[in-house]
């Protein structure tokens, strides 16, 4: 009708609800949303318009929302721990720290492909735990650590609280010498 | 508080703080002033002064609460002890519970609901100093915060009001003019898609001054939302001359 969409380009910095152009001329993409043929803008963001692809969508710029999604990597920190089951408060989704903390649980059959007696062998109340989301079924984010990457990050002594050192016996705690297990990533204390 | 005045309007249209019938007061807008929320943003509106804080999303507490199709909003006015002439007490009155209600179902259509189930969008809207029209600029700052925490959103929902002042139609009322005036029509658009998001009327109005007064604030939206978009864009411009 009009040739105000047809002037678009890269680069150009967009609000939400910012008109992109209409769907007979673009393919909308991340960032963009469509309502009665007509592209939008959904978040504050720089547009990137591919002409080979005809493709049309926004980078956001702003931190953006994270909420844990399914197959996402999190951290978060080891808030209980009973004989099968552990809760954690994630903090951090991907590269994203949330403003607030999700609650998951990691049950002792996600823990490793070997078979595991106790929670209790894993991990310990403070400790930092990184972990995949593998469903957010039942109200609940269930976690998994079931990959060499995946596993306690940070681990502290249930005696003295000082950070242990992964030695060959186990985790080694310097300041009392006591002797715990954990489940630990590849990259502990990295 | 100084006397009534006798002339809310005098013979040459001209309103008691020196404005047109179809002019607004004075508005300057900040976002992101609040470190600690996810986004934020803070209006002054005439003599108005109003802070809006967004969280979220976040996990709902308590649990129950949560949708497990989409992201619920809790929206919460409040006014500042302050804010006002005679001190207004901290508690929430019946009239913020019911500006609480307004806020949330105006931002509401706003936002994409179901891209998050079982979260919270939290929006907390302080109204340090009030001078009529503070659910308009409430609903104004409310939606620059949570634009500006990252939620997607259809559009940026801008509010205005118009009224009936000694039988003309007046845009953007001030405290006395609501008191004494004859009618209030506040009103919240989403510019772009052009759809109303909320349209109250306190006091009586003929279908063709109703019909005025729509128009007139729908005007008073549109030269409001150019102030809030210049605003959001401002702040990312000069986040992006910090970082060259």
């Amino acid at each position: 009708m009009n040739s105000r969409s047809s002037d678009q380009k890269s680069g150009q910095l967009v609000l939400p609800g910012e008109r992109l152009g209409v769907i007979e001329e673009f393919v909308p993409n991340a960032g963009t949303y469509v309502e009665n043929g007509v592209i939008y803008s959904k978040v504050v963001g720089r547009t990137l318009v591919d002409f080979s692809s005809r493709r049309v969508s926004v980078h956001p710029l702003n931190r953006g929302a994270g909420v844990p999604k399914v197959g996402a990597t999190v951290v978060g920190q080891v808030s209980g721990v009973q004989n099968d089951t552990a809760n954690v408060r994630i903090f951090k989704v991907g590269n994203k720290e949330l403003s607030g903390v999700f609650t998951g649980v990691l049950h002792v059959s996600d823990v490793a492909m070997k078979y595991v007696e106790s929670m209790f062998e894993v991990c310990k109340a403070g400790d930092i735990l990184r972990a995949m989301v593998i469903s957010d079924k039942n109200r609940t984010y269930h976690l998994s650590t079931k990959d060499k990457e995946l596993g306690v990050v940070y681990a502290f002594c249930t005696n003295c609280g000082h950070m242990l050192e992964l030695k060959r016996q186990g985790m080694h705690c310097q300041n009392c010498g006591r002797i715990e297990k954990r489940k630990t990533a590849l990259d502990y204390a990295k | 508080m100084n006397d009534k005045p006798e002339k809310l309007i005098d013979k040459k249209g001209v309103r008691l703080d020196g404005r047109k019938p179809d002019e607004l007061r004075p508005i300057k807008i900040d976002v992101g002033v609040l470190s600690n929320a996810d986004g934020s943003a803070y209006i002054e509106h005439g003599k108005n002064k109003i802070l809006a804080g967004a969280y979220g999303p976040r996990e709902v507490h308590p649990k129950h609460l949560a949708l497990q199709d989409r992201m619920l909003l809790r929206c919460r006015y409040h006014m500042a002890p302050f804010s006002v002439q005679e001190r207004k007490s901290p508690a929430p009155s019946r009239r913020e519970v019911e500006l609480s209600k307004v806020i949330r179902e105006s931002l509401e259509p706003s936002i994409f609901m179901e891209y998050y189930p079982r979260t919270a969008l939290d929006v907390f809207v302080e109204v340090l100093q009030a001078d009529g029209g503070t659910r308009c600029a409430s609903i104004t700052a409310a939606a620059l915060a949570v634009a500006d925490a990252g939620i997607p959103m259809r559009d940026i929902v801008v509010a205005c009001a118009a009224g009936k002042v000694e039988d003309t139609i007046v845009l953007d009322l001030m405290d006395e003019e609501d008191k004494l005036g004859s009618a209030d029509v506040p009103l919240a658009l989403m510019p772009n898609l052009n759809a109303v998001t909320l349209l109250q009327m306190d006091g009586i109005l003929t279908v063709e001054e109703f019909e005025q007064a729509v128009n007139l604030a729908i005007e008073g939206c549109k030269k409001i939302s150019a102030i809030q978009k210049e605003t959001l864009k401002a702040k990312y411009v000069d986040v992006k001359e910090v970082e060259e």
